[in-house]
């Protein structure tokens, strides 16, 4: 067990200073150095049975501790076995640790707006790049990878359909039994028809599907970019004379543009039946004054709108994930944060296209609810 | 007087503004030569070979490759120039979700115009130069450090190129991988006259392969000649490199 003893001018230290002993230690030799009133302190280690890596450290730290409150700390006479370790684990004269440089509130303000406009400029490039490759790429097939737009519209749409129709049915569903409630009261319970149908189609339905491909497939953009990245297959391309964008990217912006606006589709329809189960179990109302009911408020402006995001959507998935595969760093750990940020961002970004073009459309073709 | 493949003039490239990572930096590859840049790990190796591929640009220098400038070329006159090139990766850097056969298709595929009939017959052909014929329809996660390598090498060298990059090819393999690897890539010198520029730090790798070396040590070239030349230096770096090695 470590002992220490401040005696006049000197600390004695008996004892083995090794890694089990030291935070003790440390606490005893700081309460004695509070207690210190002089100017010059003798550490005395001739009781000292053993020492480690963790026992020199702790009198490198003791110096500096020392050192702030003005007082020279001096060791004494240092038993023949502990030299070779102070000598060899010892920091004092060589590079002090420090902690991480903290920059001003000024400068990391500025940091931040310069890496902001960097990344936006990122983003820029890589809309720029994907939209003329994508152009080129419907005329010119070289450099696109062979079989990938199949492949990618059975990822991103074949495969989402399960989910997608689920989660469509689901607030179809609910959401009819919510306002079912409501409209019943005033006998208005066929509205639940007009409800239902234009929040489906023109709100519901493109949003609901955008999330689910984002956290899907959004996420599996971004981590498998990063991926190639991380893996140096993104230079393998560009040492092959392939661009990334092209041979990677572009197959996957086609797929999603097909198959986005096919799952918003299926996502309306079966929302729509969802409320259909709703009239026709809670509201008594049948399929026939149902429809008839929908298709005198449903028009074809309210699809092309749903459609119309659904296009936007399926870029802003697309091109999100690719954005944060492609500025990935470091390794695995990289991968997996660049993932999780391209869905939060996509999801972020498709409330955010959606919210405009709400108003847009609201605003721009003076539609009327 | 032998043909100079790849000359760099006075190379230097860093990622900061502060930072050098390689400080006038000047070798030559010959023509049919194998060319070794070697040096402890950290010395800036890996990232000359990457500026030798334009992955990088240099702050201010000249590399020229078969007689081109490459740096500031236009991009589609490099790509040009890069179907005269194979890299091998330290990793391999096969496109994971697809087979063997596929990955050494690629540069067949989007830089020729020949028949899927031939593309496939030349995979095979490849294949079995770096003998890997049975591993076809494997995908990359399911080969082995050294396979993944061999594998790697065919789809370099899938286009024929006069010149080859490779960057730690023995990387994580055993002695016995590395030593297969290294008298597979003497072959294709031998069979192919291919130029080769090699990074490694593997010393009995180096003298197995190496016509020509170029020691680096902290983004400086130390010495650049023959093997032989390299070996009897007298500087402590290169003797001590080559007696721990």
């Amino acid at each position: 067990m470590i002992i220490v003893q401040l005696i006049h001018n000197t600390l004695s230290i008996e004892g083995p200073l090794v890694i089990a002993e030291v935070p003790r230690a440390l606490e005893e030799i700081e309460r004695r150095l509070q207690a210190f009133k002089g100017k010059e302190l003798d550490v005395d280690l001739s009781g000292v049975e053993r020492i480690d890596s963790a026992g020199v450290s702790l009198l490198d730290e003791v110096t500096v501790r020392a050192a702030h409150r003005s007082i020279t700390l001096r060791i004494r006479h240092v038993p023949k076995h502990a030299r070779e370790a102070l000598k060899i684990f010892s920091s004092r004269g060589r590079m002090e640790p420090t902690g991480p440089k903290r920059d001003t509130f000024f400068v990391r303000l500025g940091e931040g707006v310069v890496n902001m406009g960097r990344a936006s400029l990122d983003f820029l490039y890589l809309i720029a790049d994907t939209a003329y490759f994508s152009i080129v790429g419907l005329v010119n097939k070289r450099g696109l990878r062979k079989g990938e737009f199949v492949n990618q519209s059975v990822l991103i749409g074949m495969n989402a359909l399960p989910i997608v129709a689920l989660i469509s049915f689901l607030i179809g569903f609910i959401l009819a039994l919510q306002s079912a409630a409501q409209l019943r009261q005033f006998g208005a319970a066929i509205y639940v028809a007009d409800l239902i149908g234009i929040a489906m189609t023109r709100e519901m339905g493109p949003i609901m599907t955008a999330i689910v491909v984002s956290g899907r497939s959004g996420s599996a953009i971004a981590s498998e970019i990063a991926t190639m990245v991380v893996t140096e297959e993104n230079d393998a391309l560009k040492s092959m004379a392939l661009h990334p964008v092209r041979y990677v990217l572009v197959p996957k912006i086609y797929a999603i543009t097909v198959t986005m606006p096919l799952l918003t589709t299926l996502s309306v329809i079966i929302g729509i039946l969802g409320a259909m189960v709703i009239s026709i179990t809670y509201l008594g109302i049948g399929p026939k004054p149902f429809f008839e009911e929908l298709r005198t408020v449903l028009y074809l402006r309210d699809v092309l709108t749903g459609l119309a995001k659904s296009f936007i959507f399926a870029w802003i998935i697309a091109l999100v994930g690719a954005y944060y595969g492609f500025r990935v760093r470091g390794g695995s750990e990289g991968v997996g944060r660049v993932t999780t940020a391209s869905v939060v961002a996509s999801i972020f970004w498709v409330i955010l296209a959606d919210s405009l073009m709400g108003l847009i459309f609201y605003f721009g073709q003076g539609v009327e609810y | 007087m032998a043909t100079e493949i790849v000359k760099v003039t006075n190379l230097t490239a860093g990622f900061t503004p502060e930072q050098e990572v390689l400080k006038r930096v000047s070798f030559t590859a010959n023509e049919g030569e194998v060319t070794v840049i070697l040096g402890a790990s950290g010395c800036g190796k890996t990232t000359l070979l990457k500026h030798l591929i334009r992955l990088y640009e240099p702050r201010t220098g000249s590399i020229r490759i078969f007689d081109q400038e490459i740096t500031g070329m236009d991009e589609p006159e490099f790509n040009t120039l890069l179907r005269k090139i194979g890299v091998l990766f330290q990793n391999g850097a096969l496109l994971n979700s697809v087979s063997v056969e596929e990955n050494v298709a690629i540069p067949l595929e989007q830089h020729t115009k020949l028949s899927v009939d031939l593309i496939k017959r030349l995979v095979h052909v490849k294949l079995r130069l770096v003998e890997l014929e049975h591993a076809l329809h494997l995908l990359p996660s399911e080969l082995s450090g050294g396979m993944r390598k061999r594998a790697a090498l065919a789809r370099a060298i899938a286009l024929d190129p006069p010149l080859l990059f490779c960057d730690e090819p023995s990387a994580g393999l055993d002695p016995t991988t590395t030593a297969a690897l290294d008298y597979l890539m003497l072959k294709l010198r031998d069979e192919l006259g291919m130029t080769m520029v090699i990074v490694t730090h593997v010393v009995p790798s180096i003298l197995r392969i190496a016509d020509k070396a170029i020691f680096m040590d902290k983004g400086q070239v130390l010495f650049s000649g023959t093997l032989e030349e390299c070996r009897s230096t007298g500087i402590e770096k290169i003797d001590r490199f080559f007696a721990e090695g």
